[in-house]
């Protein structure tokens, strides 16, 4: 086991001691999470109008109406809010006057004291400012997702400054920031992976190791675990900076994220694995790495949202396990509308780990 | 000789590439020891054959037995036993020497093994120990990967083309090196095109060509067995063949860019012959007169010179 460690630092001090390439490798996420925060730093916070239409009589409904009527009237709510009939606020919306509708439909008090799941409803206009769209829908839901945490029948409704945590100003860097890092964890697997064993190959270093009684698995798996560290160094520089720079919000649970981060990195290094069993070359493996890199980058919903996209192109987002990585960290990270569940998210991303690395070992050639 | 002393045995060993038989039909014994070298042009089968001793390619047919055990199917057990130096450029660029050959000692662990200390004096490395394998020169980084050849203590090496692109006294240095390994008792076995080298490092020599073993036996056996006659070389612009082949004890003429080589059995005889033919017709440039070499034994075979 401890060959294994030896290999593993043998590694790492390759890594840092190539200023160049750990530069890179660690400066490439730092330059979009700038790039990005400069950009959308002078747009600030978000701020819409949103109109509510309470059709339920019973507590459930009563109790949330009120919620959202109370944080409307602070001074650092995200949103202005109107209240009225359905009929009345759609034709706000249609006509470009409100942002959002929330309807808090008849029965759902009923559906809640069955121990049923309620649903409440938002419309928006999908011709609009997507990515606002998101952040905006991304607020409602922390609100009502903290609203189903506290609410029992019993107790009066959410005390004011308990909600008052689940409204920090949602940025729209908060929304990109965890697509940025699924991104990040995606490039490290195909080009920080797929390259360098390649290379390898090519100089023939796996060929002078095989020569030795070493063990295969003991070098993949020293390779693997250094890609890791680099995985969690990346993670922790993004969020650090994103916090400290650009005052991010991170909702979520740091350990639930640390496991998603290290689920993930796993993927897209299995990922580069299977490309690098596929690659003949250095540069095969970088074409190769580009001809799936791109595709990914903009039809995950790293940079805008999914809905976006046209409906034709679903099965193809569908199959992509970038898309399923950036909605994890997410729903993670922020609380994020989610795209699918998280167990489906996780489940097509350890189903990815399993099929790449046996599809890899099946295929790569040491020579 | 009895089979147990043979540290390696190759017996009918074959290799084919698509049309190409680039190992047809080799056998030899190498045995324990001995310095035994292959001795043949680039593309002869050399390392084809090397590497599939070794265990690092799979033959197509014949038998291979390292140290009584057989090849392929106990690979990994010869592995512990042997020790093969393999050039490798780009091995850990960024490494110290010293930390590649610790490294290297992780692979054997609960095993004998030579200290790093002890290799590095051996190959002469100590003043670049400290120093990142990309900044060692070609000949220094070739001492690396001899030495890595040895962390395990093996009891046979294997040197592919040791001495490729070194200068002149980085290749003694080696030479040197050699003689010392054999001393420790260990067997070697090397490939090499350098004629010399054969000549002053191999108890015995193969000389390889196509795929085939032409001939086998100690570099003296060798010529002996093939050159009775001295070479007599000289310069000369108007050099022809026909000149020359009618002179007094000559055997043999080559003639190659107004160099030419005279093999004779009677020196004096050819060159009093020699000298009154070429009385005022210009000068013999650059004559000497030698003994046979492996090349020479080479060139008798194959008609074709070691270095084409």
């Amino acid at each position: 086991m401890s060959t294994v460690f030896s290999l593993y630092l043998a590694s790492m001090k390759e890594f840092v001691r190539d200023r160049m390439s750990m530069f890179w490798t660690l400066a490439f996420p730092i330059l979009f999470i700038v790039l990005f925060g400069l950009i959308f730093s002078g747009s600030g916070s978000v701020n819409f109008t949103m109109g509510m239409v309470v059709e339920d009589q019973g507590q459930v409904g009563q109790a949330l109406a009120q919620t959202f009527e109370t944080i409307a009237r602070q001074n650092n709510s995200p949103f202005k809010l109107e209240t009225g009939s359905r009929q009345a606020e759609m034709n706000s919306l249609k006509k470009g006057n409100l942002d959002m509708v929330i309807v808090i439909p008849a029965g759902i008090s009923a559906q809640v004291a069955q121990n049923q799941t309620a649903k409440v409803q938002m419309y928006y206009d999908p011709t609009r400012n997507q990515t606002n769209a998101q952040i905006e829908q991304t607020i409602i839901n922390s609100i009502v997702g903290q609203f189903n945490q506290h609410y029992t029948r019993v107790s009066p409704p959410l005390a004011v400054d308990t909600i008052s945590v689940a409204t920090k100003t949602l940025s729209s860097i908060d929304f990109l920031v965890p697509g940025i890092l699924a991104m990040s964890l995606m490039q490290l697997g195909i080009f920080g992976t797929a390259q360098p064993l390649v290379a390898l190959r090519q100089e023939q270093v796996l060929r002078r190791l095989g020569a030795t009684p070493l063990p295969r698995w003991m070098l993949l798996t020293s390779q693997v675990l250094m890609r890791m560290t680099i995985a969690l160094t990346q993670t922790a520089l993004l969020v650090g900076i994103g916090i400290a720079a650009f005052n991010i919000h991170m909702e979520g649970n740091p350990l639930a994220l640390l496991g998603i981060v290290l689920l993930g990195a796993a993927t897209f290094i299995s990922l580069g694995y299977l490309i690098a069993a596929f690659s003949p070359t250095v540069d095969a493996a970088s074409g190769i790495g580009s001809a799936v890199n791109f595709p990914m980058m903009f039809l995950s919903g790293v940079f805008f949202p999914l809905a976006l996209l046209p409906a034709f192109l679903t099965p193809v987002v569908r199959a992509l396990p970038l898309t399923y990585l950036a909605d994890a960290v997410r729903q993670v990270m922020i609380n994020g509308t989610p795209a699918f569940p998280l167990t489906v998210d996780l489940a097509v991303l350890a189903g990815w780990v399993v099929v790449c690395t046996l599809v890899a070992a099946r295929f790569f050639k040491w020579e | 000789m009895s089979a147990a002393l043979n540290a390696i045995t190759v017996e009918n060993l074959r290799k084919v590439y698509g049309a190409t038989k680039a190992v047809d039909g080799i056998s030899f014994e190498v045995r324990e020891g001995e310095v035994f070298g292959m001795l043949g042009p680039n593309g002869a089968g050399k390392s084809t054959t090397i590497e599939m001793i070794e265990g690092l390619r799979r033959p197509d047919g014949g038998s291979i037995t390292v140290l009584g055990l057989k090849q392929p199917g106990a690979a990994n057990h010869i592995k512990t036993r042997i020790g093969i130096q393999l050039q490798t450029t780009a091995l850990y660029p960024r490494l110290t020497v010293t930390e590649i050959l610790d490294l290297f000692h992780t692979f054997f662990r609960g095993r004998k093994t030579i200290s790093t200390a002890e290799l590095i004096q051996l190959v002469d490395l100590d003043e670049k120990k400290d120093t990142h394998s990309k900044a060692l020169s070609g000949g220094q980084r070739q001492r690396l990967s001899v030495a890595l050849a040895l962390v395990n203590d093996p009891d046979i090496v294997f040197l592919d083309e040791p001495t490729t692109g070194m200068d002149p006294q980085a290749r003694r240095q080696l030479w040197d090196l050699v003689r010392a390994l054999q001393q420790r008792g260990k067997t070697i076995l090397l490939t090499t095109h350098y004629m010399e080298e054969a000549e002053q490092l191999c108890d015995r020599v193969a000389i390889v060509d196509h795929g085939h073993i032409m001939e086998l036996g100690s570099p003296q056996d060798l010529i002996s067995r093939h050159f009775q006659e001295i070479a007599i070389e000289f310069n000369h612009p108007e050099g022809d063949t026909e000149n020359y082949r009618t002179l007094a004890g000559v055997n043999n003429v080559v003639v190659e860019n107004g160099h030419v080589s005279l093999y004779s059995t009677d020196v004096p005889a050819t060159m009093a012959a020699l000298l009154q033919r070429t009385d005022n017709s210009g000068a013999l440039r650059n004559l000497n007169v030698r003994g046979g070499t492996l090349e020479d034994v080479f060139l008798k075979l194959t008609g074709r010179a070691l270095r084409d």
